[in-house]
Formats: structure tokens, sequence, C-alpha cells
């Protein structure tokens, strides 16, 4: 305590330490792994991939093999399926957002106690396996499923619907599924909004919708980003959501990713498809970060 | 709605020829009562206000004077009553609809915008043209002298600053009432007495009607023309500052406005021409020397301002209106310190004394035996 230079400089070298030894362990060394691989070319091996890096008669070698990276801007099954991929997500967090902040609105208005209660009504279903929850619209979308039972008894529809197999159910699915990550920061966000902000804007004349639009909707900017993001991010990438309600047609990179890997063995392949999704992720993400930070900046201004 | 009346032929509405708004009654509160789940905030409230007056409401918390702004605001709907302004019913009216703006405590300056875009809102709901706009904004930020700020968001802003710029935000309208809900609530004890009298100023300039909210009596003293004292959902009483002080209604008024020596007595003698009062407190009657009305036998209050109370060492003349006692406690404010007095029947009577001379070495202290005594006409008999 008397001195406390001595002791605290290797405190706080700890503390950032552990975070760090995290990320390098579980992030980098991991994404170092899968970019070696993207570099090297397909073999008939254990692993299935030749060496990047090869020491042979006191030569060291490394040897960059840019033929994945060419394939997948050569062939347009690959960019299309980017493009279908950026395009399900995109509308799927659209829908996410539009459903979502009335909800998070609704819940943020509530009484503390009810807040709470549909808090859990909104994480409760998460509490499920994914991969059930998934399955089990499988059993309600499907043509003998109960929605169509539902719309043949009203009388609705004459013939039952197909939305199993089509680019549809895949919307469904990824919206029910990523809905809480929209939520949640979004609540997080409007729960905090000074009421007395909005009565101000009443009281200078502004109708409620118009207070809305001025007032709530641009105080809850960073919330609507931090939901999109996490929605957006992962939605890119999903496989299993595709897999199983999408038809053959609902193109996503996810699946090609899937196929390179499983299907043709091609590791190397498979590893650019990933870099390359990465790389496109990254650019959204730095946006964000740039704006919270613009944020927090202003906070302490 | 488009036929207006024209002749003497719609006689019910004689009222809405706004001449007819006598200017003593441009804001009237008529018998207003709020409740809340069976609890009654506001009770029975009925007031005058007058064109260009600044008003208080002065209460302690859970006395009602928020929730009847909150009233004239549209925030709250009264459970009973009517509130008319400039001969308009403002009851059935939401906050966007009336012809009021009000000054919020802190403030609630919108933080997204600039002090030029939030002084603008309100313009803006009118649908003003971006010109008629921006020559308003100019004149309202020269009214609180703000130009140079006209840029900058509300975090980057003092104090005093935001306030002054809710204060053009809400008098930008030109609103026929502006309300202020604890306009010193976030300032500093300095900034505060500077920004009373500029507030007051900058109202007085646009010649805005206004009503106030405070729990500070001596903000609403500096500020307002006159006050009404509420507690408990009631009004105690209404009247201008001095009167207030000097003459207050009953014991809620006496103890809350300032503070004050409150006597228990009896009425011995009810003339009209003076008035003795019989307490256990002091040796000799008190000697009131005005009629007031009330019977000989009635229990009341003298209440006696500590300022009004002449300390010393000599006896004073005459056979009322002192009592003998020791000095218990003294304290300083610098320029002017108070005395507590323990008489010989238990009861402590305060009084001020002025510190005119520095170090003033041969002045009262502390157990010294002192005299106590007061004109006939300083202390004020309550009734209530």
């Amino acid at each position: 305590m008397l001195r406390p230079s001595r002791w605290r400089p290797s405190v706080r070298l700890l503390v950032i330490a552990v975070p760090f030894l995290w990320l390098l362990l579980f992030f980098a060394v991991p994404f170092l792994i899968v970019l070696k691989i993207s570099f090297s070319r397909m073999a008939i091996a254990m692993p299935p991939y030749t060496p990047v890096v090869e020491y042979l008669d006191s030569a060291l070698t490394l040897r960059l093999n840019l033929g994945n990276y060419a394939a997948l801007f050569a062939d347009p099954q690959y960019v299309l399926a980017y493009l279908s991929s950026i395009q399900i997500a995109a509308v799927s967090t659209v829908l996410c957002l539009l459903i979502g902040y009335p909800m998070a609105y609704a819940i943020a208005r509530m009484r503390p106690a009810a807040r709470n209660i549909a808090l859990m009504a909104v994480v409760l279903p998460s509490w499920t396996s994914f991969l059930i929850r998934v399955y089990a619209w499988i059993g309600i979308l499907d043509a003998n499923g109960i929605l169509n039972r539902f719309l043949l008894w009203t009388g609705l529809v004459d013939a039952p619907l197909r939305i199993l197999y089509t680019p549809t159910a895949t919307y469904i699915g990824i919206v029910y599924c990523y809905l809480p990550f929209m939520i949640l920061p979004l609540y997080a966000n409007l729960v905090k909004l000074d009421q007395r902000l909005l009565e101000a804007a009443y009281d200078l004349g502004a109708r409620p919708w118009k207070a809305f639009v001025r007032i709530t909707l641009p105080l809850s900017r960073s919330g609507i980003i931090a939901g999109c993001m996490l929605v957006m991010i992962p939605a890119v990438g999903e496989f299993v959501i595709p897999e199983m309600l999408g038809g053959p047609d609902t193109l996503m990179i996810g699946r090609v990713l899937w196929g390179e890997f499983f299907s043709n063995r091609d590791w190397p392949a498979a590893s650019a498809v990933a870099i390359v999704m990465l790389l496109l992720l990254l650019v959204p993400i730095l946006v964000f970060n740039r704006h919270q930070q613009r944020q927090m900046e202003g906070r302490l201004a | 709605m488009a036929a207006a009346p024209t002749d003497g032929t719609h006689a019910g509405t004689h009222a809405a020829a706004p001449a007819a708004v006598d200017p003593e009654r441009y804001l009237r509160i008529e018998g207003v009562r709020k409740e809340f789940d069976g609890f009654v905030a506001v009770d029975d409230v009925s007031l005058d206000i007058r064109k260009g007056e600044i008003f208080a409401l002065l209460g302690g918390s859970g006395s009602g004077k928020s929730t009847l702004l909150r009233c004239l605001g549209g925030f709250e709907r009264p459970t009973r009553g009517r509130i008319v302004l400039d001969g308009q019913v403002l009851d059935p009216l939401p906050p966007y609809e009336r012809p009021v703006n009000m000054m919020f405590q802190s403030y609630a300056l919108f933080p997204h915008m600039t002090v030029e875009q939030n002084i603008a809102f309100g313009l803006k709901q009118d649908g003003l043209s971006g010109d008629a706009i921006a020559a308003r904004v100019g004149e309202m930020l020269s009214l609180v002298q703000l130009a140079k700020l006209a840029g900058r968001k509300p975090h980057q802003l003092s104090g005093g600053q935001q306030q002054r710029v809710a204060l053009a935000r809400s008098l930008a309208k030109g609103p026929k009432l502006l309300l202020l809900d604890e306009p010193m609530g976030a300032l500093d004890k300095k900034l505060r007495s500077r920004m009373q009298l500029e507030l007051v100023n900058i109202i007085e300039q646009s010649g805005v009607t206004c009503v106030m909210v405070t729990h500070d009596q001596e903000e609403a003293m500096t500020m307002a023309t006159r006050i009404a004292v509420m507690d408990q959902g009631w009004i105690q009483q209404v009247g201008k500052p001095d009167d207030i002080y000097e003459q207050p209604a009953n014991r809620f008024v006496a103890g809350f406005i300032g503070s004050v020596n409150l006597i228990e007595g009896i009425i011995d003698e009810d003339q009209p021409e003076y008035v003795t009062v019989r307490t256990g407190d002091f040796p000799a009657p008190i000697y009131v020397g005005h009629g007031i009305t009330g019977y000989e036998g009635q229990p009341v209050a003298f209440a006696l301002r500590p300022e009004k109370v002449y300390i010393g060492k000599q006896e004073p003349d005459g056979d009322n209106n002192k009592a003998r006692g020791t000095v218990e406690d003294i304290a300083y404010f610098g320029s002017h310190s108070v005395y507590h007095v323990r008489l010989p029947s238990g009861a402590k009577v305060l009084a001020n004394f002025a510190n005119m001379k520095r170090w003033d070495s041969d002045g009262i202290t502390w157990n010294d035996e002192v005299w106590v005594s007061w004109d006939d006409n300083d202390g004020v008999v309550l009734t209530g």
C-alpha cells in the first residue's frame, strides 16, 4: 500500500493479459490456421492439404497458392452465394427490426414487474436446443403441418401452401431464431429513454408519432445498430436454418462452405470461402465499432 | 364551426369573445381536484392568475404543487374542475395542442440536437417556413445571450447555459402561459441567486404570464409577484411575497416561510384597538396593537419573526412584550447572528442581531442574561 507503483503495473498487466491470451488462443490462432489452409492445395493425404511452409534440403519455402481465392471470384456460383447470403441476412435483419422494435418498445414501457416476465418470455425459447426449435418449424410449415391444417380448416386456402423448403421458410426461421438478439439491445436502450424528453416534445407541439420519429428513434440509434449487427453477422454465415428449412435453391454461403468441406473434402477452398466471408463481415463490424467509439467520446466530452 | 356568431342570437356563446377576458383572471383554475388511485394530490384548488404576472406555487414535497403544474401543462387530467386560459377551456386539450409551454425540471433538453435545433423544435411543429424559424431562433438566442453557442450540444454547456436554452426553447413559440418546474433545482447556490434575477428579467421582457413551482421560499419570494403556499393538496394562502411573510394566514404558512417564534396562548382581552394574549411562556401578557377577528378565550398562536425581536442587556421600558432569559446558542451567519434565548418558563425565543460592527467584543455572548422585546405591531395573532 505504501508504494503502489511497485505492484500495480504487474496487476494491470495481468488483467489486460487474460483477455488478450483468450483472444490469441481462441480467435487469432484458429484464424491463422484457417488462413494458412486457404493458401494451400488440396491433397489426398492426412490432413487433406499440402503444407504452405516446407523445409526441404536446407531450403525454407513458403508456397502461397492463390488459386482458391481466384476460383471464388471466377466462379459465379460463389459470388451468387455471397450476394444471396447478404441479401437473405439483410432482409431478415430488417424484418427482425420491424418486429423487434415495437416489442422492445412495448416491454420498455411496461411496469417493472411485467417487464421481467416479458423479457423472460423473449429469452425462454433459447433454453431449448437451437436445432430442435428449427426442426419444430418443419412440423409447422410442412404441407401437412400445423399452419396448413389450420388454414385449410378456416377455409382461407383451398390447397396447402408450399412454404417449407422455400426461401420464405428460411426467412421465417432466421427471423424467429435471431429476434431475441434484436429485442434485447433495443430494450436495453429504450428502457433508459428519459420520458421527460417525450413530454418536452409534446409540450412543444409534437404529436406522439412526430415525437417518436424526432426523439425516440434518433436516441435509440445505437440500440438499432447493435441489434442489427447481432442479427446480420451470424445470419450471413447461417447454415442450419437454410439447410433444414430452405429448398435446394436457397443459396447461402454457409451451405457452400459445408459442401466444400464435407462433400468435396476441399479444405483449402472451404477455408478461402470462410476467410472472404469474414472479411465481408469485418466491414460492418468496424463501422459499428467506430460508431460506438464516437458515442463514447461524445459522452465523455 | 365555420359560422361564427355575428349577432346576439347565440346567447350561450357570449363568453367566447376574447376581448371579454378579464386580465385579472387571465388564467382561471376552478375547483381543480386530482386523485391518483384514491390518493388526493390536489384538493379543490381555485386560483385566478393575472396576465403577465409571475405566479409561484410554493410547497414541500407532496404538497400537490407539481401535480397542479402538470395539470396546466396537460400531462395530467384533473379528476374534477376546470382550467380556463384566456377564455379557452384547456382540460380536453392534449399538451401538444395547448398554447402553454413548460421549462422542465433539469430542463429535458434533447441531447441529440444542438442548441439551435432545440429552440427550433417547437417552431418546426407549427410548420413555419425555414426563414421564419431561423429569424425566431436568432431572436431567442439573443434574448438569452447564447448566440455564440448555437451549434453546441446540450452536454457541452454549463448548467446556467442549459437553463437559458431551456427557457429560450419554451419561450420560442410565444406561449400564452409559461410553466417553470423547479427552475433553479439543478443549479448550485451561488449561480441560483444570479439566474433568479436574470430569468425574471427575460420573462418580463417577453411579457408572458408565468406559473412556477418551487419548494424554495427564497426563490419564490425573489422571482414571483404573487405566491400560493400549498400543503397537502390545499392552498394555504395566496398573496404577495411581503403579505405572506408579514401576514401569514396560519401556523403552517408562518412556519414554512422563513423562521418564526410561534407562541401558543389564549386571547385575554379582545378590543377593537388592541388584543392581549395570555401565555404560559412569558411572564407578562402579549399586547398586540391592532384588533383581530376572534373572541376572548380563543386559543391562538402568536407569530413573531426573529428579526423583529430586539435583544439587549438593559431592561426595556413598558410592561408588556418583553421577557428575560439566558443566551443558550449563537448561530453566526456572517451578516447577522441568531441568538437562541431560553426563558425561565422553558420556552425558547430566536432573535436576529445584525452584525453591523466588525469584531464586536462587548457584544452578547453565551450564558449572558438578556432581555428580548418587541413592538406592539411586530407580531401576528394566528387563529388557524
